[in-house]
C-alpha cells in the first residue's frame, strides 16, 4: 500500500530571544510522518519536542522566530482534493481557520489548564465543532454526546454540564481528547498526554488514544519522555537531544538496535522490573544551555564514548538501514568499533526472547 | 527483622476532612504500618489515595483525627510540647514533590539550607555553619560555590538535590519524600534515586517514598504498601508485593507499569479495576497474614478467593 504523506518538517530551526540572549532551541530537525502511523518524539525536557510541534501547530511563543525550514502539511479539503500547504508561510489568521483544531488537534500535558474552568465540557466540546463547520447547534450536541460515550464516559448526556472542575483527573483528559476528536482532524498531536496522570489511568488513555486511531485512520504524533509510553503506541520513534534529532528508525530499530549513545542512556535508565540491580543507570551531567553555541556533538560533554571528532564537527546522520538513521561519529567508517554498554545487551537479549 | 524495633509506628491512623457539617472527606481510613531504620518504605496509590496526607500527617503538618504515630519511642500523634516538636522538627525531614514551588525564591540556595541550622541553634559559629552547609552540598554533589546561588538559577535535578541538602543538614533518623522524582525527566529521576541510596548507606536514614510510579519505588524501597482511598490494602516487602501481588488493586497497578518492549508492550492490555463496580468493601474486612511479612486486607472470603487464583 502506498503511504500516503501527512507532515513534512525539513531543516526547521527556531531561535528564542529572550533577555539573557538568543536561544537555539530548535537546530535543523527533519521528520515525516505517513497516514495512520504514529511517530513518537522521544527526549528529556527542553530538548525542543514541544516546540517543533508548536511550530507545525502555529502556535509558537511571541519570542520564538523560525529562521529556516519548511513544514508541508498535506489535508484534505471536504470534497477529497488534497493539498499540500507550507504552514510557516501561512498568515496566522489562516492557520486559526483552516489547521488549528480543524485538521490537527492537539492534546495538551495537563487536562486542567487546558481546559476552561467557567465553561461547561459539553460547550467546550461543540465550540470547535460551531466554529469550525456551522454545525446546527442540536447536531453538535448529539455529536457531543456521542464523542462523550466514544472516549468511554460514562452518563455522557448528564455529564454535557459539569464543569471540569467536577471531573477527575482522567475524566478530564478523556474530555480533552473528546474536544480534539470534535472537528475530525487528521493528525492528532499529544504533547506529554499522560505525564499529569496515574499509571492504572495512563494504560486507559493509551488503550483509547490506539482505539481512536484505528477507527478513524488518523496520524499521531507523541511526545513523551516515558520510553515505556513509546513502546506501547508508536510506529516510529525520533530520539532529540538539545534541538536535534540524533536517532530516528522504527520502533524494533530504536528499541532492540539503538545506535546513539544517548538512546542507550535512555534505555538502560529505564527501570527494569526483572533485574535486581540496586542502582540505576544514570546519563552523567545534564542537558547543555542552548543560550550558548553548541559545537560539535552536543551530547559529547555527557557521552563516555565521545571521540576527539566530537569536539570539533557535528555528527551527520549515518545511515543504518532504509528507516534507521543516527547522528553519531561511531557510525562513520573511520571509528573505532564501540559497543553498547553490556548490561544494555543482555537487557535487549532478555526482551527479545520475551517477545518470542 | 522482628527483634529490631520499629523507628515509625503508625497505628490506625485516620485523618478526616471536616468539609462542611454534613460532609466529611476521609482521606486516610485506618492505615497501620511500621518502618525500621535505616530502611526504605514505599507508599503507592493513585492520587487521592492518601499517601501525600500519611506523609504529612506524620510530620504532623495535619493533626491526626484518630490513631497512633510512634516515633522513636514518643507517641507524636497527640498535642506536642516544645521538646518534642523540636526533636520531631530536626529528626523527622520532608523532601517535597515540586523543587521550583519549595524553595524560597528570594533566599540564596546556601540560606535555604542554612535555615534549619539557624532555627534550632546547630553551630557555634559561622564558620562550623559554612563548614557544615559545603559538606551537605558536596554529599549531594553540588559545589560550595552553588550556595551562593537562588533557585531559579539551578536545573530541575539540581533543585532536588538542594531539596535532598535542607533534608539531609539536619541529620535526620526519617527522610519523608513525597514524590519527590515525579517533577523530574527519567535521566535526572534515576540520578536521583542513586543518590538517596547513596545516602541512606552512608547516614542510615530511613525513608519514607511516596509514589505511584512503580517501577522507581522497587528500586528503592525494601517494603511497600499499597493504598487505595484512604485503605492500606497490601503490605510486604518488594519481592513479595511485585512477585506475589495478592490484592485485584495491587495486581491492576503492577500490570498497568509500562515496560520498554515494544513487541511486547504493544499485544499487552491492563488489567482494570473499579472499587465501584468490583464489589468490595474497603470498610470491611481485616488484615489477613500471608507468608513473611506480607499482608492483605479484605474480608475473610475475597481474600480466599484471590488466593485461590
Amino acid at each position: 500500500m502506498e503511504r500516503e504523506k501527512v507532515l513534512t518538517v525539513r531543516d526547521l530551526s527556531i531561535t528564542f530571544t529572550t533577555t539573557a540572549g538568543p536561544v537555539h532551541a530548535i537546530r535543523g530537525v527533519n521528520l515525516d510522518l505517513y497516514r495512520g502511523e504514529t511517530l513518537a518524539i522521544v527526549g528529556e525536557s527542553g530538548s525542543g519536542k514541544s516546540v517543533t510541534v508548536k511550530a507545525a501547530m502555529g502556535i509558537l511563543a511571541k519570542n520564538g522566530k523560525v529562521d529556516s525550514g519548511t513544514i508541508e502539511y498535506t489535508y484534505h479539503h471536504d470534497d477529497g482534493t488534497p493539498e499540500t500547504v507550507d504552514i510557516l508561510k501561512m498568515k496566522k489568521k489562516d492557520i486559526r481557520r483552516h489547521i488549528n483544531g480543524k485538521r490537527i488537534a492537539m492534546i495538551f500535558q495537563d487536562p486542567m489548564t487546558s481546559l476552561d474552568p467557567t465553561m461547561t465540557i459539553g460547550k467546550q466540546i461543540m465550540e470547535g465543532m460551531i466554529w469550525h463547520y456551522k454545525t446546527p447547534k442540536e447536531e453538535a450536541y448529539k455529536k457531543a454526546v456521542s464523542l462523550l460515550k466514544e472516549v468511554g464516559i460514562t452518563d455522557a448526556e448528564a455529564r454535557m454540564g459539569n464543569y471540569p472542575h467536577q471531573l477527575s483527573g482522567g475524566m478530564r483528559q478523556r474530555v480533552v481528547i473528546a474536544i480534539a476528536l470534535a472537528c475530525d482532524p487528521e493528525l492528532l498531536i499529544c504533547d506529554e498526554p499522560t505525564t499529569a496522570l496515574d499509571v492504572t489511568i495512563q494504560a486507559k488513555i493509551l488503550e483509547l488514544i490506539q482505539r481512536i486511531q484505528k477507527e478513524r485512520r488518523i496520524s499521531v504524533i507523541y511526545i513523551t519522555h516515558d520510553l515505556g509510553v513509546v513502546a506501547k503506541v508508536a510506529d516510529f520513534v525520533n530520539v532529540m537531544y538539545a534541538g536535534r534529532i540524533v536517532e530516528t528508525g522504527t520502533i524494533n530499530e530504536i528499541y532492540y538496535e539503538p545506535a546513539h549513545p544517548y538512546t542507550w542512556g535512555l534505555l538502560s535508565a529505564m527501570p527494569d522490573l526483572d533485574t535486581n540491580d540496586h542502582r540505576l543507570y544514570t546519563i552523567p551531567g545534564s542537558p547543555p544551555n542552548l543560550l550558548h553555541p553548541v559545537t560539535g556533538d552536543a551530547f559529547a560533554p555527557r557521552n563516555i564514548y565521545a571521540l576527539k571528532i566530537d569536539d570539533r564537527a557535528e555528527p551527520p546522520m549515518f545511515k543504518i538501514t532504509d528507516t534507521h538513521y543516527a547522528a553519531t561519529w561511531l557510525l562513520d567508517p573511520r571509528a573505532p568499533k564501540v559497543e553498547m554498554p553490556a548490561e544494555l545487551k543482555a537487557r535487549i537479549q532478555r526482551m527479545k526472547k520475551e517477545a518470542k | 527483622m522482628s527483634e529490631k524495633t520499629p523507628l515509625l509506628q503508625v497505628k490506625n491512623l485516620k485523618q478526616y476532612f471536616k468539609v462542611s457539617n454534613n460532609y466529611t472527606v476521609r482521606a486516610v481510613d485506618g492505615v497501620t504500618f511500621d518502618i525500621y531504620p535505616g530502611e526504605t518504605y514505599g507508599l503507592v496509590g493513585e492520587s487521592g489515595s492518601g499517601k501525600s496526607t500519611i506523609g504529612r500527617s506524620i510530620i504532623r503538618l495535619y493533626n491526626p483525627t484518630e490513631g497512633q504515630i510512634i516515633f522513636d519511642g514518643t507517641d507524636i500523634s497527640g498535642k506536642l510540647d516544645k521538646k518534642a516538636t523540636a526533636a520531631l522538627r530536626t529528626q523527622m525531614q520532608m523532601i517535597f514533590q515540586d523543587p521550583m514551588a519549595c524553595l524560597n525564591p528570594r533566599k540564596k540556595v546556601g540560606e535555604i539550607i542554612g535555615e534549619g541550622l539557624d532555627i534550632h541553634h546547630l553551630y557555634a559559629n559561622r564558620k562550623e555553619r559554612q563548614d557544615k552547609i559545603d559538606r551537605i552540598l558536596a554529599k549531594v554533589g553540588l559545589a560550595p560555590e552553588h550556595a551562593d546561588r537562588y533557585p531559579h538559577q539551578f536545573s530541575g535535578g539540581q533543585r532536588q538535590r538542594v531539596g535532598i541538602a535542607r533534608a539531609l543538614i539536619m541529620n535526620p533518623k526519617l527522610i519523608i519524600a513525597d514524590e519527590c522524582i515525579s517533577a523530574l525527566d527519567v535521566s535526572i529521576q534515576a540520578q536521583v534515586v542513586n543518590l538517596m541510596k547513596d545516602i541512606q548507606e552512608e547516614t542510615g536514614t530511613a525513608y519514607l517514598f511516596i509514589a505511584h510510579d512503580l517501577s522507581m519505588v522497587k528500586y528503592i524501597s525494601d517494603r511497600i504498601g499499597v493504598l487505595h482511598l484512604g485503605h492500606l490494602l497490601e503490605t510486604g516487602t518488594t519481592e513479595e508485593i511485585f512477585a506475589h501481588p495478592v490484592h485485584p488493586y495491587t495486581r491492576s497497578l503492577l500490570s498497568a507499569i509500562p515496560s520498554p518492549n515494544p513487541v511486547v508492550e504493544k499485544s499487552r492490555v491492563a488489567e482494570s479495576y473499579d472499587y465501584a463496580t468490583s464489589g468490595l468493601d474497603y470498610n470491611a474486612g481485616s488484615l489477613h497474614q500471608l507468608e513473611g511479612t506480607h499482608q492483605v486486607w479484605g474480608t475473610d472470603e475475597d481474600v480466599a478467593r484471590w488466593l485461590a487464583k
